[in-house]
């Protein structure tokens, strides 16, 4: 329990001091809970979600880092990895294959790339997932582009 | 927790630009992994191995690097100079081989120039006045302690089994003519075999072994006395004394600096 608080507490400060170090990632600490994160993401460009700004959430169990962070998607989005609903993410490093040496930056990082690289194989959307697979690459591209405008982008007026 | 005593035993602690990856802080008690050599703290490495066990309904015997994931089979740890430390990973879960003091001891004779007691034990001697021929009951405890110290494993038996065997044949031959060999011969004879046996296992530290086998058989000693014997040569305290509680302390308050030990393969026999 101390170990994941003193761990949560050197990344707080790593947050801190490097701010500006990744633009396209955002995190910020709960201010009563040291074990309650969220971060904006930017939408990688080149994909449908280009333009958009996703808010995450963090829930840091106790074991923190031997056990992984669990993390979903406060902000609606159209991926094969990501419960339409919940926002779950089917993420292999956030499961089996986590490692302590990962880092709340470092997933936010990792999830930027399955934006960018989904895998419709282990689909938790399938719709989206059946799209990609059928070779709907244009049908998938305008839905997911479509979500990231309704839910990921400012309103305007 | 006692993280005072931690810090207090760990080496090159607190350097903050090379964190240790799991805590993020500054590594406490070095360890490495033996085939990647990522370092992290004892005990950050040592959870890991148990998070990733409780996984697995027979634990695995190797770890992932959290860093490379490279398989890894073991933990290096308590490095002090001359010798460290191997916790296996679900070997031998909670326990690893701690070298005692009398280990530690007879390691750091291997640091030591030898010769430092030839003018005590008549070697040459031993072997012309027939006094191999009389069983030695203390060489087995004597080479197991040995060959833990310079392996650094608690389980030797195939070893020791395997050496004292050479030994004990080459001692007690019923040979007529062996016995009217001029004892140089018989010594040189002697050292062939024994090194021929321990060579795979000890590499290069295999002469000075076979040296200090000589020795002990040549002093006619029970152990603690041929310790005691060796220690007062050397100027270090006696180890056998104490308790195992009390190994902490070592015999790391010994004046003597150990040389470097050069691995010279090169170095397997007379020119």
């Amino acid at each position: 329990m101390q170990a994941s608080r003193a761990r949560l507490f050197k990344e707080y400060k790593e947050v801190q001091r490097e701010k500006t170090a990744d633009p396209d990632i955002q995190l910020a600490c709960d201010d009563s809970n040291i074990f309650k994160w969220t971060a904006l993401i930017k939408g990688p460009s080149e994909t449908p979600y280009e333009g958009g700004v996703f808010q995450l959430a963090f829930a840091v169990p106790e074991q923190y880092p031997l056990q992984p962070p669990q993390v979903r998607f406060l902000t609606k989005i159209f991926h094969p990895n990501v419960h339409f609903k919940t926002g779950e993410i089917c993420l292999d490093i956030l499961k089996n294959a986590w490692s302590p040496a990962w880092t709340l930056q470092s997933v936010c990082r990792a999830i930027i790339a399955l934006m960018a690289h989904p895998e419709p194989d282990s689909p938790l959307n399938c719709d989206s997932g059946n799209l990609l697979r059928s070779g709907d690459i244009r049908g998938f591209q305008s839905m997911a582009k479509m979500y990231t405008r309704l839910a990921a982008m400012p309103k305007k007026g | 927790m006692n993280q005072e005593a931690n810090k207090s035993n760990s080496h090159a602690s607190g350097d903050p630009s090379n964190p240790c990856p799991i805590c993020l802080g500054p590594i406490l008690q070095d360890s490495y992994l033996d085939k990647c050599f990522h370092k992290f703290c004892y005990n950050c490495i040592v959870q890991w191995t148990k998070v990733v066990a409780r996984k697995h309904s027979s634990p695995p015997t190797s770890v992932k690097c959290p860093l490379c994931k490279t398989e890894n089979f073991s933990i290096l740890h308590g490095y002090d100079g001359s010798s460290f430390q191997r916790h296996y990973i679900n070997r031998d879960f909670g326990y690893s081989f701690l070298l005692t003091r009398a280990h530690k001891y007879r390691l750091q004779c291997y640091y030591t120039e030898p010769g430092i007691v030839d003018d005590i034990f008549n070697v040459l001697w031993y072997w012309k006045s027939h006094k191999y021929l009389q069983p030695n009951h203390w060489l087995q405890s004597w080479l197991k302690r040995e060959i833990q110290a310079l392996i650094q494993e608690e389980d030797v038996d195939i070893i020791l089994h395997h050496i004292l065997g050479v030994i004990v044949t080459s001692l007690t031959r019923n040979d007529q003519k062996y016995h009217l060999k001029r004892p140089e011969t018989k010594q040189e004879e002697f050292k062939a075999l024994v090194s021929d046996a321990a060579r795979r296992f000890l590499g290069a530290r295999t002469d000075r072994f076979v040296n200090e086998v000589e020795l002990f058989l040549a002093s006619g000693l029970n152990i603690e006395a041929y310790d005691a014997v060796y220690m007062q040569r050397l100027g270090w305290s006696y180890p056998g004394v104490t308790s195992e509680a009390s190994e902490g302390a070592a015999i790391q308050q010994t004046p003597l600096i150990p040389y470097l030990y050069i691995f010279d393969e090169d170095s397997d026999g007379p020119d």
